[in-house]
């Protein structure tokens, strides 16, 4: 579904990434791991094509995406992101944010728009929050209206950068939920996270990235029982303590 | 209930309600007008019968201020949200190099140097500038001084609007636009839908601001001779030696114009406020905390 090739980013004279590649199959959950400054946002971003790859392939569902003759728009309908800090429309409320994108981007008719974006907050469990304001929302309830953001475009996989780094703990376990039972309904994706517990139970493989190389990549049980190299075994007894 | 009571229900009231203390403000302006002129008239100073005679006599003076106020300011905005666009973006794409940094080099200085040039210099000079080139393109027509103003008004808005729209479009979180990136929305669909409606919620009250010195500022058009409120007030002062009066007519004439719109405004703003977007109340967050608890009685 996603292959990445020998992927290459610089900012100015700062290589950030240094010939990453990679593989998710459709309805695979790739778990991305690894120090800050690694690259790992850089590489999801070069997937929708936020940020502009300078050298390699990335390829989507079998077409190469990042050509001058595909429009990064389309593209980004087709993966969906979710980011640190959900970035919810503060002037929408969780419906039209919902919404929005189905009207203007996808032009559907409102009525339809609606009937699916309220089914996405359903399915998130937030069908009461929809005239809420992000700023009348906790944290865990922001993110989980920017995952039914992303779906209600039904995107055939979903990035999230580190979707529960900016959450109070307790709000951690709803994101975590909502993204497991994705998982399991076969939805592709890629996640960078340092939820442990999360990449053990519901990774299918593991990718640890650093100073913008993949360093290591198995199954979870591999990379947090048996790391074959150092920096993986570092990095692992460092956050498993 | 004694003072005390009375002075704690009056400051809980000013506390919790904005219309009271809009109500408040307005009532106090009034008193001391009116003690003023009874002070004035008492003191053989001023005629209230030349008043009361030559009220209406400022009623078309004041619809044309507002007109002139009016048109200037809605062509303003018009070609102010393009011009802070490139006040806000133009230093990127200048960053980009290549065909967009040749587009946004002759557009971002050109712009930048026009609201230096109006803010630079005063809106009097400006208008008599204006004026006298119009005279000359247009001799003899008996429209230019009020057009002529108007194009004048709107020149100088048009570059103390463009500040305001440019601190509003910067003032959008980046963060928001990357989400509108991500769900395909086009740069242009971006700024139509989230760049914009929150630059506006963020620059309402600014904005107000501006309307009040435009409309200020078209006293000014008396000196091109357009039959303005602060014309109407030097054309009664002249005519009938009652300039003292006359100005203070005027005075009021703006006062009610101007006080009844902001406040008018303000209102709106309040009452549509989106949690989390906008400035923030006054009277809330830390004075309010800061309040005293109610003794019980």
């Amino acid at each position: 579904m996603i292959t990445v090739r020998d992927l290459h980013k610089w900012f100015g004279d700062l290589h950030v990434l240094k010939g990453v590649s990679l593989d998710v199959k459709k309805g695979e959950a790739l778990v991305i791991i690894g120090p800050s400054g690694s690259g790992k946002s850089t590489l999801l971003r070069c997937i929708n094509l936020l940020i502009q790859p300078d050298e390699g392939d990335v390829i989507i569902d079998g077409v190469k995406v990042n050509e001058p003759k595909i429009r990064p728009e389309w593209v980004r309908q087709q993966v969906g992101m979710v980011f640190q800090s959900f970035n919810l429309f503060t002037h929408l409320t969780a419906l039209q944010n919902v919404m929005i994108g189905l009207t203007k981007v996808k032009r559907l008719p409102k009525g339809e728009a609606e009937r699916i974006a309220r089914f996405e907050l359903e399915r998130v469990g937030l069908a009461d929050k929809a005239d809420a304001y992000p700023a009348q929302l906790s944290g865990g309830q922001q993110q989980r209206v920017a995952i039914a953001r992303a779906l209600a475009l039904n995107p055939k996989a979903v990035l999230f950068d580190e979707p529960t780094s900016a959450l109070d703990p307790e709000y951690i376990r709803e994101v975590l939920d909502v993204m497991t039972k994705l998982a399991e309904e076969g939805m592709t994706m890629v996640v960078v996270t340092h939820e442990m517990g999360f990449a053990h139970n519901v990774a299918d493989r593991v990718l640890f990235m650093a100073d913008g190389v993949v360093v290591e990549e198995g199954a979870p049980e591999e990379i947090f029982e048996r790391p074959k190299k150092d920096r993986t075994k570092a990095f692992v007894g460092k956050i498993l303590g | 209930m004694g003072a005390r009571g009375i002075l704690e229900e009056l400051s809980n009231a000013l506390e919790d309600s904005p219309l009271h203390r809009t109500g408040i403000a307005i009532l106090s302006l009034l008193a001391l007008a009116v003690l003023l002129i009874m002070a004035l008239a008492d003191a053989r100073l001023i005629s209230l019968a030349f008043m009361a005679d030559n009220a209406s006599f400022l009623l078309v003076p004041a619809l044309t201020s507002v007109a002139a106020t009016m048109i200037s300011f809605a062509v303003g905005i018009l070609g102010a949200i393009p011009m802070g666009l490139v006040r806000s973006f133009g230093p990127r794409l200048l960053k980009q190099g290549g065909l967009r940094a040749v587009i946004a080099a002759p557009l971002y200085g050109g712009v930048t140097s026009y609201v230096e040039a109006i803010r630079g210099t005063p809106a009097l000079v400006q208008i008599f500038l204006v004026s006298q080139v119009s005279g000359i393109i247009f001799p003899g027509n008996p429209n230019i001084p009020f057009w002529g103003g108007v194009l004048a008004l709107t020149l100088n808005t048009l570059g103390y609007q463009s500040e305001v729209f440019r601190a509003g479009f910067q003032s959008v979180n980046q963060n928001q636009i990357e989400a509108a990136k991500a769900i395909g929305m086009r740069p242009r669909q971006a700024f139509a839908y989230v760049t914009l409606p929150q630059g506006i919620r963020l620059i309402t009250l600014p904005l107000v601001n501006e309307w009040v010195g435009l409309f200020k500022a078209s006293a000014l058009l008396g000196v091109i001779a357009v039959p303005e409120l602060n014309w109407a007030a030097g054309y009664l002062g002249s005519t009938r030696s009652h300039p003292i009066e006359a100005f203070l007519m005027v005075s009021a004439a703006y006062l009610a114009i101007i006080i009844p719109l902001s406040k008018a405004v303000g209102y709106w703003e309040r009452t549509h406020r989106i949690p989390g977007l906008g400035t923030p109340e006054p009277g809330r967050g830390r004075r309010a905390g800061l309040r005293r608890p109610v003794p019980a009685r």
